[in-house]
């Protein structure tokens, strides 16, 4: 009985489809983490900075559709907007922890705390009556995307063919920041400033630029998430709607061992462990056991982590303020 | 750089009038910059309900002072206010402990929030299951049960770690919603669940419950007489057990040899491997005994609190476990700043529902507040600014951030002040050379 529902789960395209959908909100922001961590700065803020987009994209969009604009143009304009308020979100982040030497960990914390706490009052300020938003219709969404004749093909057409535009986003991006970080000298440099920062100042290598600039970009990808998040998959914006993805996108770049690739698998585990617990929850008579079933995917990850995993070996420099000459 | 100051004798060594003065110095020098972020955080508040003018009514000037003061009344203008206050601040501080002992062994406790479910969800069995008990046996066991249950979640995730490497954030975000699901799971369960289909246990027996304090009290000074009412003063005894665990807290880190070497282990795993301190067994232990402080966090939490039962999906959204990180960071990990730290968080957070009835500022303003208060000292700027003083007015002791010694994933810390690097090692390097 549980093996065929579960098979049947398995085989089916929804199943695969909702995964895909999760493991691109994922893997944006832990592509981000990725490149930040990769050039020695500690960014637990996805969590603050998604949210800090989702709130942005859905709050522009509505606000340039009351201006009258074209609907697509609205969405454009608020996915931008995600963007850039996750990337603000990063300079901040960066700022305190690059300029200010500060502990990267606190700043992250506090990111995190002031994107629920910032979110949360502007939606209550910025609404009539502090109501917070309405749904929005469809027509203010993020479009799923349908190839032409691709998407009829049976399973893989539903689930490969008919996503969201932003997951065909970030496949690019995944293949892009792998690209990026181990084929390009831009990458060479950034991991080299992860690593070893005095070696690669001695080489000429702007360290704190570089790190600025990573961690500005995760800032960036994780804004996009918020508004794949906000206007892609949900629709709406509710306060702390990103419930813990961020520390999930987090738990994936370490599982990943800060690896673009690696992590994209993680993240797509995690996908599939969403993807699989809604089918499950028919499962039995006894709706109480879908708590129980909501745990396999964090029970998997966890027997994953420590059988196949193993160790994580973070970039050398990751966390350390740098201080150029080994003087202050 | 530190202000060179010539020290040729020990603090000991000195008169007392001399020494009071070097203490005062000391604790003022940690004091102040954490203050003046509270007021730098207070004054950028004020400037985001100046330019939002949540209440448009009255004046945003007004509106500022109404909002701090019922921020003040609702904290800590009353004895209910207080009251209420420290019904928040009593798990907190457990919560605080445990994500504090982690950090000072260089692991990052994210875990606090499951392992306070799984101490209350422990509690609650065994308050329901053996409700003929006494309140002497019957609390203490409870008590325990909740100590014992955080202490395997969160030592899981440090045996994990110790021996497979995996890493601790990993571990205890995966941890944390296992113990928000099953929680839910058996909240939901036959004997524990409400008859009534709503998705919460059975309230604990009066014998379960720990007393509040207003009720010792009139056992004790009034002679049973309802002098102080337990409705109005909701504070449980949890509050001097927080206060006794900080204690603990504070002798198994500088008095024992425990924390000696959980503090060289997170200061430089390399160096603890080399004194010979059983570095796999102690990252065990801390991340033991951090679940369970968080595990009495969730069951006083529960027990306190008459009437109160655990409804599910309740831990997934309680941001005490959450709170806890900015607390142990903002009282840099010390006893003492861990008290203070959560009674300002604590009080921000009881006074926010005040400020939000009274002043009509949404209570999300407090968060804000919150984590300007940890960006100000976490960036240092106010030593920055010490600099601007006059010499005679500058501390003395350069107050630096202990927390900042996590591990290497996690975090590095500079030396400051020498301009060398710290040699940060992560726990999985010293197995390589095995």
């Amino acid at each position: 009985m549980f093996f065929q529902v579960l098979f049947h789960a398995l085989t089916s395209s929804n199943t695969w489809q909702t995964a895909l959908t999760f493991a691109a909100l994922l893997v944006l922001p832990a592509l981000g983490g990725v490149i930040s961590e990769r050039s020695g700065v500690v960014n637990i803020a996805m969590e603050g900075m998604m949210l800090t987009g989702a709130f942005a994209s859905v709050m522009f969009t509505l606000l340039f559709s009351s201006l009258g604009v074209n609907n697509s143009l609205c969405v454009i304009l608020g996915v931008l907007a995600a963007i850039l308020a996750g990337g603000a979100m990063a300079l901040i982040h960066g700022v305190v922890s690059i300029n200010f030497k500060a502990n990267q960990i606190v700043s992250g914390v506090a990111i995190n705390i002031i994107a629920l706490g910032l979110t949360s009052y502007l939606l209550f300020v910025l609404t009539p009556a502090g109501q917070g938003v309405p749904s929005l219709p469809p027509s203010l969404r993020l479009p799923t995307l349908t190839w032409g004749p691709l998407g009829n093909i049976p399973w893989l057409g539903e689930v490969l063919f008919q996503q969201n535009v932003i997951f065909y986003v970030a496949i690019v991006i995944l293949i892009g920041v792998q690209f990026l970080l181990f084929r390009t000298n831009i990458g060479l440099r950034i991991r080299a400033v992860g690593e070893h920062p005095q070696a690669a100042d001695t080489a000429g290598v702007n360290v704190r630029l570089v790190r600025y600039l990573c961690v500005i970009s995760s800032g960036l990808l994780s804004g996009l998430a918020g508004a794949y998040l906000a206007l892609g998959v949900a629709g709406l914006f509710n306060a702390n709607m990103t419930d813990g993805r961020g520390f999930i996108a987090l738990a994936a770049m370490i599982f990943g061992k800060y690896n673009p690739l690696g992590t994209a698998v993680a993240c797509l585990i995690f996908g599939l462990g969403y993807g699989l617990s809604l089918p499950l929850q028919d499962l039995s008579s006894n709706p109480n056991l879908t708590y129980l079933l909501q745990t396999l995917p964090y029970v998997f990850t966890l027997i994953a982590l420590v059988g196949i995993v193993g160790r994580t070996t973070p970039p050398a420099a990751d966390g350390i303020p740098y201080e150029p000459g080994g003087a202050e | 750089m530190t202000v060179s100051v010539k020290q040729p004798e020990t603090p000991e060594r000195r008169p007392f009038a001399s020494r009071l003065g070097l203490s005062a110095r000391k604790y003022g020098a940690a004091l102040g910059p954490p203050v003046f972020a509270v007021i730098l955080a207070m004054i950028v508040g004020a400037i985001v309900i100046l330019i939002t003018r949540p209440d448009k009514t009255v004046d945003p000037f007004t509106n500022i002072i109404n909002a701090y003061s019922a921020l003040f009344t609702g904290s800590y203008g009353s004895l209910g206010s207080i009251s209420d206050t420290l019904v928040r601040v009593s798990p907190l501080i457990f919560a605080s402990i445990s994500v504090a002992i982690a950090f000072r062994g260089g692991l990052f406790n994210i875990g606090a929030a499951g392992q306070m479910a799984v101490g209350a969800m422990a509690a609650d069995m065994i308050g329901l299951t053996f409700t003929s008990w006494p309140s002497w046996i019957l609390i203490p066991t409870m008590l325990l049960a909740s100590i014992l249950a955080g202490a395997i979640w969160g030592g899981i995730a440090g045996f994990l770690k110790a021996w497979r490497g995996a890493h601790e954030v990993v571990t205890t975000i995966m941890l944390n919603w296992i113990a928000f699901y099953g929680t839910d799971f058996l909240i939901n369960s036959a004997p524990f669940t409400a008859p009534f289909g709503v998705t919460q246990t059975i309230a604990l027996p009066p014998n379960a419950q720990l007393p509040p304090i207003a009720g010792v009290y009139n056992q004790i000074f009034a002679n049973g007489q309802p002098v102080l009412d337990t409705f109005t003063y909701k504070i449980d005894i949890s509050i001097f057990f927080a206060l006794i665990a900080l204690v603990v807290y504070w002798f198994i880190i500088s008095r024992t040899t425990f924390g000696y070497e959980i503090r060289v282990i997170g200061q430089n795993p390399k160096a603890a491997k080399y004194a010979g301190i059983p570095t796999k067994r102690n990252i065990f232990l801390v991340m033991a005994i951090a679940g369970g402080f968080a595990g009495l966090a969730g069951s006083t939490g529960l027990m306190g609190q008459p009437g109160y039962n655990l409804t599910a999906t309740a831990f997934s959204v309680n941001p005490t476990g959450f709170d806890a990180i900015a607390v142990a960071l903002l009282g840099q990990t010390t006893a003492i700043g861990i008290l203070l730290a959560s009674l300002l968080v604590g009080g921000l957070r009881s006074g926010s529902t005040a400020m939000q009835s009274l002043a009509h500022v949404d209570p999300n303003l407090v968060l804000i507040i919150e984590a300007l208060v940890l960006f100000f000292v976490a960036a240092e700027f106010i030593p920055a600014l010490r600099r601007i003083l006059p010499r005679w007015l500058r501390p003395r002791f350069v107050p630096t951030l202990q927390a900042a010694t996590i591990d290497s994933t996690v975090i590095g810390v500079p030396a400051k002040g020498n301009g060398e690097e710290q040699n940060v090692v992560e726990i999985s390097d010293l197995d390589k050379e095995e």
